[in-house]
């Protein structure tokens, strides 16, 4: 048993960690591939009819089909920009309203409890009153989008702007800060690890209510899709659909939130390194 | 430099659990001559920490006033500078950023305040730390970038409040030595609390005892700065105002 695990550790595991200190990505790949195989194995072994449950061989056909078509890259394109769009809006107006509820007591009696009852309505609770008032179009998704987006920003915002120790406050005062200049040197920076969780959580359910926005409203993008496949009864292009779900996701947690988060609040020590 | 004048000065508050209100510091009147280092001495819950806050324009007072250099405080203004026990530095900013904050909040151009901020830190031997950011240093360390920050924006007064209270015994001692010598250097005025009876007559001029909301007695402190812990504890003199100073305070 020791000498196994001597082994394992001498043959599999020291190698496997060189690999990925040289080569970062592997982390990343190396994990998929047992559950690579599991797909391959039982789409192989036909436990189910191959129409129901295809492999990966033909998941990346549709892959190449789709793209060559420019179906894939243009829906991607829509669902991307309208999650890229609905972000920005929802950073530019939650960080701010964030700041106003987390500094004023004022603000904060009048708008706490309002914050908690909409965020209660979940997104796509919205979706029947939103399709008779703007229809199925654009308007609709942004909508959802950014209600989606702005209240994790906002709640976490106000929670990042009171865990800043009062200290800080008074010590950039007494060095002679006005109350505005407390606001961009202090308040900010005090609250981005906590504005850049809102933001994480912001998105992560953002992705998901914008595909479900896309399916139910319809008209292009990766939601729209899947939903257009299961009509057509192509299980291959619904697999597909859900592989880049997954994969952007991925993306955009590993390669912006998380170098964002190593960059401020891990580095300055307000946030444990995991 | 410049002097600091505290005129019957009160301070009570509406205390919402008891439901009444209550009187933190009844009447303290108190001058700090300039270029002198006071130490406000007195046990837990006299008010040490209200009136230093009070001072620094954090706290309004509810009666009395306070000058320095005689103009009447409103509010917290870069003229009082304040170290604190938590030490309070921007973990964000480095160490000289944090040094440099007060000269970039007078408007000071990035070189010059940079220059202005490398020189203190030359003054504390933190040269070496000037690009780390706080949570890579000691407490020691952390709290010697408090006190150079407070100085490199040259206020008329400096307010510590148990500056050295969470440092550990030996760095303490470090600390508290190289503060009689920055002091000795520079000559700020300095309002210094603390609830150490050593420390506060091995770092002052005079030794302020309160008690209760007031000032029970004053004692000076005849002896020659800078100072160093090896020769004070043989030194006959600091014992014995240690030992009156300790007394007044237990029977505070």
């Amino acid at each position: 048993m020791n000498a196994a695990l001597r082994l394992w550790n001498l043959r599999v595991w020291g190698p496997y960690m060189r690999a990925t200190a040289r080569w970062p990505a592997l982390r990343s790949i190396v994990p998929f591939l047992p559950l690579l195989a599991l797909w391959w194995a039982v789409a192989a072994a036909e436990v189910f009819p191959r129409a129901f449950f295809p492999g990966p061989a033909e998941v990346v056909g549709a892959f190449f089909t789709l793209t060559y078509k420019g179906i894939l890259p243009e829906y991607l394109f829509d669902s991307v920009t309208r999650l890229a769009v609905g972000a920005a809006v929802g950073v530019a107006l939650g960080i701010p309203l964030g700041l106003l509820v987390g500094l004023n007591r004022g603000a904060h009696t009048a708008l706490w409890p309002i914050l908690l009852f909409f965020q209660a309505i979940g997104d796509i609770a919205w979706l029947p009153i939103l399709l008779i008032w703007f229809g199925f179009g654009l308007t609709t998704m942004t909508f959802v989008i950014v209600y989606t987006v702005l209240f994790p920003i906002v709640l976490n915002t106000v929670l990042g702007v009171r865990s800043i120790p009062i200290d800080l406050h008074r010590a950039a005062r007494s060095l002679g800060a006005s109350p505005a200049r407390v606001v961009w040197e202090v308040v900010l920076p005090g609250s981005l690890p906590n504005i850049v969780t809102g933001l994480r959580n912001g998105l992560g359910y953002g992705w998901r209510a914008l595909i479900a926005a896309e399916i139910i409203v319809g008209t292009s993008g990766i939601g729209f899709l899947m939903f257009d496949a299961r009509r057509a009864g192509s299980v291959v292009e619904i697999m597909l659909g859900m592989i880049v779900l997954g994969i952007l996701w991925y993306i955009v947690d590993a390669w912006v939130l998380a170098p964002i988060e190593r960059a401020t609040g891990q580095r300055w020590g307000m946030v444990q390194r995991q | 430099m410049k002097s600091l004048v505290l005129k019957n000065l009160s301070k009570t508050y509406f205390d919402p659990y008891a439901g009444s209100q209550v009187t933190a510091i009844r009447d303290v009147s108190l001058s700090v001559a300039p270029g002198e280092f006071v130490s406000l001495v007195g046990p837990s819950g006299c008010g040490k920490t209200t009136i230093l806050n009070m001072i620094a324009g954090f706290l309004p007072a509810s009666g009395g006033e306070i000058l320095v250099d005689g103009n009447p405080v409103r509010g917290p203004g870069a003229d009082r500078g304040v170290v604190f026990q938590s030490f309070a530095l921007f973990p964000w900013k480095t160490v000289l950023e944090n040094v440099a904050f007060g000269p970039k909040m007078r408007g000071v151009a990035r070189a010059q305040r940079e220059a202005i901020a490398r020189e203190f830190l030359e003054l504390a031997g933190l040269s070496q730390a000037a690009d780390r950011y706080p949570n890579e240093l000691s407490g020691g360390m952390q709290q010697r970038v408090g006190v150079v920050r407070a100085l490199a924006n040259h206020p008329d007064v400096l307010l510590m409040d148990e500056p050295f209270a969470s440092v550990d015994a030996q760095t303490r001692m470090t600390l508290q030595e190289e503060l009689t010598r920055i002091w000795q250097e520079r000559r700020t005025t300095v309002l210094f609390i603390t609830h150490d009876v050593a420390e506060a007559v091995f770092l002052a001029n005079r030794v302020v005892v309160l008690s209760k909301g007031l000032v029970m007695t004053e004692i000076d402190v005849p002896l020659e700065h800078p100072r160093r812990w090896d020769a004070m504890m043989e030194d006959e003199r600091f014992k014995a105002l240690s030992a009156l100073v300790l007394q007044k305070v237990r029977a505070a």
